[in-house]
């Protein structure tokens, strides 16, 4: 609850009113005025001075000034007429009533006085941007001048000096005419020699050289020129690359994450299998396995050939060859769908598709596609010899493959 | 601002839109016309000869022939002549009076494959020796020709039996100057460049800057061989110094890159050898000046003399159009105006101010 201060001081004229309220110690800044037509509160926690005024005032022409300890307010009567009183007496009512009433129009006044200040800033900001506008449009303006006084000049030359070439090439043709018609053999041959001094290295190009050029008569034959040159053949070859295409052609990421890939292989071997341990050195090595398995595979000894294709991808399961190769062996033992699964794995590993494994990735579609052709899935067949066959659209006994898969396809729909 | 418009300036001062494809634009040495060639929608080639008056191209004359026009020199005929000499997409080499176009001067089957580009030398007054012309075509083959000799050409570079062929895409002649040498550089599409030597009927250096060669050009064709510009695919291009050949190492060269995009043309102001100019993929033309090292030649660890090279810096840039420049020509005969063709079907006249200070 506010302490009320009833120690104010008033006196008046016939115009004013003036009131005075001490401050009790507390700081002009803490000092909040609402005033209205009828009602002065003036609050400075903890103090409240409020005062229901007996007259109307002009709160508008009203002054306050506060300052040392003491708010003194300068309140304009809207009539002339002497106060027998400060203030009113009138009901609570009437008083919540004027109290609401003054602060809604402080509010209202403040609202005001905040959209008159945001109004003024737009204004301010559009004058701002107007003139950097009006700057920047100036200064290019002034730019094009200058260019455009720069072609001016540059066309302007232009057309005097080709109005000189003109003038030049008439000149030519008179003095030719003259020349025709006057024939006077000393002075051909005057001009003659006088050509041949000049050397040919002296700018011909300008006018002056078109005056020379055209002086001589048509009838003189032109200077001796060196036989044409002695046939000859010169043999070039081209760059070697490694990959035989130019920079822009050449599949260089895709052929280098293929070789990548490969000596990766090369040093993935999974060593640490139990039955290892009682495997003879050589029988380790992925490489001599596959070869052995190769040799079996020559030999029609299919069964010994995938066991020895299992121990070298126990070893090393990234050699796609490995798989490629067992896919032939199970192809032959008629074991198909693992025959397939095989040469999947081979096509997996041979990815990035690049011109160096291209080989054998025709090898792994040709297996895959004899296994599915095998097991009457011809269309799965029929796919995959038509990736063989880009990958070597000329190998004949390919086509013919693919031409007898497609028959039987048609034959059977 | 001021320091800005010190530096050249790249004025479009005239464009023209065409109704065909135009692939090659020249001027017609001492005279304010040039002619622009290429092909029609319907498949048939055409040259048309413009000539600037008030700031307006007036076409004087149009020439309709068989075959598209992909290339064409005026470098090997006299100045009176001028007779233009150009390759057409069916291999053909032909060498056309303008004045009477409708036979050939000089014709030949040069090449299987389209013609890709076209250079002549000893015509103009400049350099000495026989006026010949080369040829760069899809075939792989670059092949001189003298147009004195009928049916065969003087000189042929072809690649080996059983060697796969690469196009050869660009073409330049350079170092004729004198009566006897002379050399022809040519660029192929995997980025090989060749130098071959006509006097010792040999191959005098190779290299192989990785992405295809679009255009190489000599600074000079009729001075002692000085600097090579090559351009490529992906924005490069490399100036090579011609002056030190090691033994082992080749010319020097330095290489930067600009245009984000395919680099056209390469062509040297002819006032003045040391600045050029280079069109690129993206529409855009820059203009740069080589500086040349203090010490142009080194000793190497062998004691072997060594080319160094110098530096390349960019004058001016310009983006003229969203289309490749496919070509661009410097006028001969008036410092800083020449003409660019590009491949929106539009031909534009440039001219670039401030060369004489720069």
């Amino acid at each position: 609850m506010p302490l009320i201060v009833r120690d104010h001081t008033w006196t008046q004229n016939q115009n004013t009113v003036y009131i005075s309220v001490p401050l009790k110690g507390v700081k002009t800044a803490n000092v909040h005025v609402i005033c209205t037509d009828e009602y002065l509160k003036v609050s400075f926690p903890p103090f409240l001075f409020e005062i229901f005024l007996f007259g109307p005032i002009n709160e508008e022409k009203s002054e306050a000034r506060i300052g040392n300890g003491v708010a003194v307010f300068t309140l304009q009567k809207r009539t002339d007429e002497l106060w027998e009183q400060l203030f009113t007496n009138i009901d609570k009512d009437k008083q919540k009533h004027i109290r609401e009433q003054a602060i809604l129009k402080v509010q209202e006044k403040e609202a005001e006085k905040s959209k008159a200040k945001a109004t003024r800033i737009q204004q301010e900001k559009k004058y701002a941007l107007e003139t950097m506008m009006k700057l920047e449009n100036e200064e290019r303006d002034r730019i094009q001048k200058m260019k455009d006084e720069e072609c001016a000049k540059a066309t302007a030359q232009l057309d005097f000096w080709r109005e000189t070439q003109r003038k030049t090439a008439e000149e030519n043709e008179n003095q030719q005419k003259l020349q025709r018609t006057g024939t006077n053999n000393n002075q051909l041959v005057y001009q003659k020699t006088e050509r041949a001094n000049a050397t040919p290295a002296v700018t011909l190009l300008h006018n002056t050289g078109n005056t020379t050029s055209g002086q001589i008569s048509r009838k003189q034959k032109p200077k001796d020129l060196p036989a044409p040159r002695s046939a000859g053949c010169i043999k070039i070859s081209f760059t070697p690359r490694v990959f035989p295409t130019a920079l822009r052609e050449s599949r260089v990421p895709e052929e280098e994450e293929w070789l990548k890939k490969q000596a990766e292989a090369r040093r993935a071997v999974d060593t640490d299998l139990a039955e290892l341990s009682d495997l003879k050195e050589e029988e380790r090595n992925p490489d001599w396995l596959k070869e052995k398995g190769d040799k079996l595979f020559m030999a029609g000894n299919y069964l010994a050939a995938v066991n020895a294709y299992n121990l070298a991808i126990k070893l090393n399961r990234k050699i796609p060859a490995l798989f490629s190769n067992r896919a032939a062996c199970h192809l032959k033992l008629r074991n198909l769908h693992k025959a397939i699964e095989d040469s999947s794995q081979a096509l997996e590993l041979l990815t990035p598709a690049v011109a160096a494994n291209a080989p054998a990735r025709l090898k792994a579609h040709v297996r895959r596609g004899t296994a599915f052709c095998e097991l009457e899935l011809y269309v799965e067949g029929l796919q995959d010899y038509q990736a063989a066959l880009d990958i070597d659209p000329h190998n004949v006994a390919l086509q013919a493959d693919t031409d007898k898969i497609r028959e039987i396809i048609q034959g059977t729909t | 601002m001021s320091s800005t418009l010190e530096k050249p300036q790249i004025i479009a001062h005239i464009q023209k839109s065409l109704n065909y494809t135009v692939f090659d634009s020249r001027w017609i040495p001492c005279s304010a016309k040039f002619v622009c060639m290429g092909n029609f929608a319907r498949g048939t080639g055409v040259i048309q000869i413009y000539e600037i008056q008030q700031g307006e191209l007036q076409l004087v004359k149009e020439i309709e022939k068989a075959k598209p026009i992909k290339c064409g020199t005026f470098g090997a005929t006299s100045l009176q002549q001028r007779h233009l000499a150009t390759g057409d997409f069916d291999g053909s080499l032909n060498v056309w009076n303008l004045e009477m176009p409708e036979c050939p001067v000089y014709s030949v089957k040069a090449h299987k494959e389209i013609i890709n580009s076209i250079d002549g030398v000893g015509g103009l007054g400049i350099g000495d020796g026989a006026p010949e012309i080369v040829t760069g075509s899809r075939d792989g083959t670059v092949k001189v020709w003298d147009s004195r000799q009928k049916d065969t050409p003087v000189v042929n570079m072809e690649p080996m039996e059983g060697e796969t062929k690469r196009d050869c895409w660009t073409v330049a002649f350079g170092h004729a100057f004198n009566d006897q040498d002379r050399c022809v550089c040519a660029g192929y599409d995997n980025g090989d460049i060749k130098l071959f030597d006509l006097r010792n009927m040999s191959l005098r250096w190779e290299t192989n800057i990785r992405n295809g060669v679009c255009s190489v050009e000599f600074d000079r064709k009729d001075i002692n061989m000085n600097k090579l510009v090559a351009t490529s695919l992906e924005g490069k291009f490399h100036v090579f110094d011609m002056r030190t050949q090691h033994p082992t190492n080749g010319f020097a060269s330095v290489s930067e890159k600009a245009h984000k995009s395919t680099v056209w043309q390469v062509r040297h102001l002819p006032q003045n050898r040391d600045i050029f100019m280079t069109a690129g993929g993206a529409g855009n033309l820059h203009l740069w000046k080589y500086e040349y090292p203090a010490q142009r030649t080194k000793k190497d660890a062998d004691n072997v003399d060594m080319g160094v090279a110098g530096s390349v810096n960019l004058l001016q840039n310009v983006t003229l159009s969203t289309q490749p420049i496919s070509s661009l020509d410097w006028s001969p005969d008036k410092q800083g105006l020449c003409v660019c063709s590009s491949f929106d079907q539009s031909v534009r006249v440039l001219i670039v101010t401030k060369l004489n200070t720069v």
